[in-house]
């Protein structure tokens, strides 16, 4: 590889943002793209070790449940036996699929992959140091460096204490697990490992699971697992670890903290990610970044640098794949002259958990905290054919509304599957959708989906598979 | 209990609420005043259609209504039909450009009427074609649903539907040629709306709108604030759109189900933007001229201005607000030149050619263009540099059956008395057959607009632009002049020299003015 590269664009990155990216630009204005990526496989955090392989581990935990969940209905296939090398196999199969795609896709749309860790060198140039070292002269970049796992001071350096990384490697199954953080990443390594047989404590800081869910939204979700787990400890921190030879020894402060300290086999530490802004000497480009580490940028995703751009991870919350891909189509667009900007009305979230968690738009509490003018309406699930059929009726669908314009403003939804059904309250809220119209769009019956209008017909004072709230 | 709405009101719509006469509990007569409304040009009382007890306000003072809007529940003391219209007393309304109600609408009316609906005036298009048919029998439709879309060469139009209620039967199809009148569908009218008078006026055939056709009826209501850009009605690939020509969408009027904003909203949006731009030329912003039926006040014949006139008009109209104009005036004593052009009558008729003064005119022109080159330049498009002209092309305006038309005399400077005086005849007669071609109306240096034959003292001509300036002739009369201590009559011919002030500067223009006065006092100087 030459030591000097000109490029029309540069992309620093090549997680799900940076390759979108990449290929958008490429597909706009052919060659000339160039992608850096420090690791020797495409895809970045998500495809790696992010949301591709947890997702191939959690449909693994969710066939071990629901095939126990069969004994209820006259159906036993007995103790699973588990072979976690397989599970594992399994899921590095998934990955490498996808990623290998990834180059595939790289080198149809002559999008040129150097591999190393790229810093800035000046407002057109970037150094690149590792495999394919290099000087990279650009003519706009886009900076996709992603995020990185919380690091806790008091967590000495042992291979039994992990990050999301580090649980999605797989080595082992550990007896006695803790999982300090009780969010979205925890609570899913939390139902992988409790699934493949781990007693599973979880230690949270706020008062509830989920921080940032509505209660009513998140609790069918502590309560159907809190029974599974050994601990759900709430109002709780975790004040120091001691590595030992028998475990980790972790002591902890609060509410419903244990007494003494408490022996962990394993140790995952899930309490949010920081930006990778400042390693990436984004001041030599002239490019400004925030005292957390975030790159400021416009709705062009154009930083204070005309010609750098930044999205994904690094631009500010919420850190999620499918944020970051639409950014990097605009900041892709824009570069190619289209007058484009990053718009959306709500962008939602997911907890793959079992059962899933999925909101969108303006929660109860900040509808109430902002003083919104709101009505809701509720489904619980266990009026819903599908879900019994299932078995699995601890489901909740609200839906959230203006009460003068009856427009959409948010859902929470808690149940299996519930982070593909919360796509149709997203387009709601893009439209625009008033209660009507989701109302008198005709639902296929019996599905999950079923719920949202029902939870709307609820709102309304329509609904006929249960009785309606009593209006003034 | 009854509802009470706003009767038909004429063409106005979110008419504010001035006056509130009424209030619970408050017994009235029918013909009491409700309330009163404001529109610009007029206030009209809201009076009660029956004697009853007002149980409940539904408006507030400052509320905009319309026909149709709820305004107050009554409990009628005789009970009649379900649902009442006000009618309307309108109290000094000014002559307004709006089709005058029709008859207030009969109380106790049938709920349900058969109704035909036949084509309304589509603004002066002859017959035009069916392009699309928008319900079928059977439909239920509202009020202002698109019966037929029609399409005449310049636009298409929708034909909205004056009534809600069931369609009967259509009478069209697709292809049909309809002109006013043409009946399109027969339909159970039902009468909570009352008809909108401007869309079924059927009776008189002659009364057509005056009318440019491309005036058809856009769906682009009139510019106003109707939402925040922010909270919009519109899903993203139209807020994409918006975002790409720069359109605020808080301007925008939303056509989809309720208000919904659709990318076609966007695309007319523009359209009517751009439209009103070059309509306004340069960024004036002017008021639309009303829409006038003169018809309401006597019989009116229209006719389609001549394509010349419109062409004129466009130009006039630009070059009128484009170009600051001033206008000087002079007299020349064309005494000798008169002479002159008596003694050489008979040899220019034995050439076949007359020899009038504009050809003398013309020369004296040339002259001035010579000795002050500013008079024969152009003003660059990029409005810094001022273009100058070797050349003396000089036009003459020409009046024709058809308008006014400029034909252009090329290198005046170099042609003889008679060469010109039978280029001239040739030219006009070229022009009053319309067998002038494009590039013999352009590149003058200067242009001449003679009335002298007609009356006049003195007017102001328009500039030809890109011409700077143009020499007003008017006709030539005896005056006394003092002369010598005395008075003597001479023939005085008046002289009007619009000039553009941006490139010539009034000195500039009297001293020119002066110069063609004195070539034409004393024709030698054309020698010179």
């Amino acid at each position: 590889m030459a030591n000097n590269i000109q490029a029309k664009i540069v992309v620093l990155g090549s997680g799900p943002g940076g390759y979108t990216a990449a290929f958008r630009a490429a597909d706009l204005m052919g060659e000339g793209v160039v992608l850096v990526e420090r690791y020797s496989v495409l895809g970045g955090v998500c495809l790696n070790v992010g949301c591709i392989p947890s997702k191939a581990l959690l449909h693994t935990a969710a066939m071990i449940t629901e095939a126990a969940e069969m004994s209820k209905h006259g159906v036993d296939f007995g103790k699973p036996n588990i072979s976690i090398d397989k599970v594992r196999e399994n899921k590095d199969g998934v990955v490498n699929r996808l990623t290998g795609g990834l180059a595939q896709m790289a080198k149809m749309r002559k999008v040129q992959v150097v591999e190393g860790e790229g810093k800035f060198t000046g407002p057109n140039t970037l150094e690149v140091t590792g495999k394919n070292a290099c000087t990279i002269t650009f003519e706009h970049a886009i900076i996709a460096a992603g995020s990185r796992p919380v690091k806790l001071p008091f967590f000495p350096e042992d291979p039994r204490i992990i990050d999301s990384t580090g649980a999605l490697e797989l080595s082992d199954i550990p007896k006695r697990m803790l999982v300090v953080g009780g969010g979205i990443i925890g609570l899913e390594m939390a139902t992988v490992y409790q699934s493949l047989g781990a007693q599973i404590t979880v230690v949270e800081l706020t008062d509830y699971i989920l921080p940032g869910v509505d209660r009513d939204i998140a609790t069918p979700l502590y309560k159907f697992i809190k029974p599974k787990y050994e601990n759900i400890l709430l109002k709780t921190k975790v004040t120091g670890a001691e590595a030992k030879k028998d475990g980790i020894w972790v002591t902890f402060e609060g509410e419903q903290a244990p007494k003494s300290p408490e022996r962990f086999d394993k140790v995952l530490v899930a309490v949010g990610r920081v930006p990778n802004g400042k390693d990436i000497d984004a001041d030599k480009a002239g490019v400004k970044v925030d005292e957390r580490g975030f790159v400021p940028v416009d709705k062009q995703m154009r930083t204070n640098v005309n010609h750098i751009f930044a999205i994904g991870d690094i631009v500010g919350n919420p850190m999620l794949a499918h944020k970051a891909m639409p950014e990097g189509r605009i900041a892709a667009e824009v570069i190619s002259g289209k007058k484009h900007f990053f718009d959306p009305k709500c962008i939602p979230n997911v907890a793959y958990t079992d059962p899933e968690v999925a909101w969108v738009g303006l929660t109860e509490e900040q509808a109430k905290a902002q003083g919104v003018d709101y009505d809701k309406g509720v489904f619980p699930w266990v009026a819903s054919g599908r879900a019994l059929g299932n078995g699995r009726p601890e489901g909740v669908t609200k839906m959230i509304f203006d009460k003068k314009t009856h427009r959409v403003l948010g859902a929470g939804i808690v149940g299996t599957h519930a982070g593909d059904l919360i796509s149709e309250v997203c387009l709601a809220i893009e439209m625009g959708a008033e209660a009507e119209d989701i109302s008198l769009t005709i639902h296929p019956h019996p599905t999950l989906p079923e719920s949202i209008a029902i939870a709307t017909e609820l709102f309304e004072g329509t609904a006929t598979d249960l009785m309606n709230k009593k209006r003034d | 209990m009854k509802e009470v709405t706003v009767p038909d009101i004429g063409n106005y719509s979110g008419v504010e609420i001035i006056e509130i006469a009424v209030k619970p509990g408050d017994v009235v007569k029918k013909e009491d005043t409700l309330l009163t409304l404001e529109t610009e040009k007029a206030t009209m009382d809201v009076p009660s259609p029956f004697d009853g007890v007002v149980k409940e306000m539904k408006v507030k003072l400052g509320d905009k209504v319309s026909q149709g809007s709820l305004i107050v529940m009554m409990e009628e003391t005789t009970s009649e039909a379900v649902k009442i219209q006000a009618p309307v007393v309108q109290t000094a309304q000014a002559p307004a450009p709006v089709v005058a109600p029709v008859a207030p609408v009969k109380s106790a009316e049938p709920a349900i009427e058969t109704q035909t609906i036949a084509v309304p005036d589509t603004g002066g298009a002859n017959e035009v074609e069916v392009i699309e048919v928008g319900v079928k029998a059977g439909d239920d439709i509202k009020i202002d649903a698109t019966l037929i879309t029609l399409e005449s060469e310049k636009a298409s139009m929708d034909i909205p539907s004056p009534y809600a209620g069931k369609v009967e039967s259509v009478l069209v199809k697709v292809g049909d040629k309809v002109k006013m009148g043409t009946p399109i569908v027969v339909m159970k009218a039902r009468m909570e709306a009352a008809p909108t008078p401007a869309a079924v006026q059927v009776a008189t055939p002659a009364p057509v709108q005056a009318a440019p056709a491309q005036q058809a009826p856009t769906p682009v209501r009139q510019a106003e604030v109707f939402h925040d850009a922010n909270t919009a009605h519109a899903g993203p690939a139209t807020r994409r759109l918006a975002r790409e020509l720069g359109v605020d969408l808080g301007k925008v009027p939303g056509t989809g189900p309720k208000g919904r904003i659709i990318t076609t909203d966007i695309h007319i949006f523009v359209k009517a933007a751009l439209q009103a731009l070059q309509q306004g030329g340069g960024g004036l912003s002017v008021e639309k001229a009303p829409e006038i039926d003169f018809s309401q006040w006597g019989a009116i014949d229209v006719k389609p201005l001549s394509r010349i006139k419109k062409w004129t008009a466009k130009n006039l109209h630009r070059n009128w607000v484009t170009i600051p104009h001033v206008t000087q005036f002079d007299e020349a004593d064309i005494g000798e030149l008169e002479l002159f052009r008596q003694e050489n009558k008979q040899a220019a008729e034995e050439m076949g050619v007359k020899l009038t003064p504009l050809i003398f005119i013309m020369k004296a022109v040339v002259s001035g263009l010579k000795a002050f080159p500013q008079f024969n330049a152009s003003l660059a498009a990029n409005g810094n540099d001022l273009v100058y002209k070797k050349y003396f092309h000089i036009g003459i305006a020409v009046d024709t059956p058809n308008g006014l038309v400029v034909p252009v005399v090329r290198d005046v400077d170099n042609k003889g008395l008679f060469d010109l005086a039978k280029e001239l005849s040739e030219i006009s007669a070229k022009a009053r057959d319309g067998k002038l071609k494009s590039a013999e109306m352009t590149g003058s240096s200067m242009s001449i607009s003679s009335l002298g034959g007609i009356g006049g003292t003195a007017f102001t001509p328009i500039i030809n632009a890109p011409d700077v300036a143009i020499l007003g002739v008017s006709k030539a009369q005896l005056k006394p002049v003092y002369v010598k201590d005395a008075f003597v009559p001479r023939k005085m011919l008046p002289l009007s020299l619009s000039y553009d002030h941006r490139v010539i500067d009034g000195a500039e223009a009297a001293r020119f003015t002066v110069h063609v006065v004195e070539q034409l006092q004393d024709i030698r100087k054309l020698l010179l």
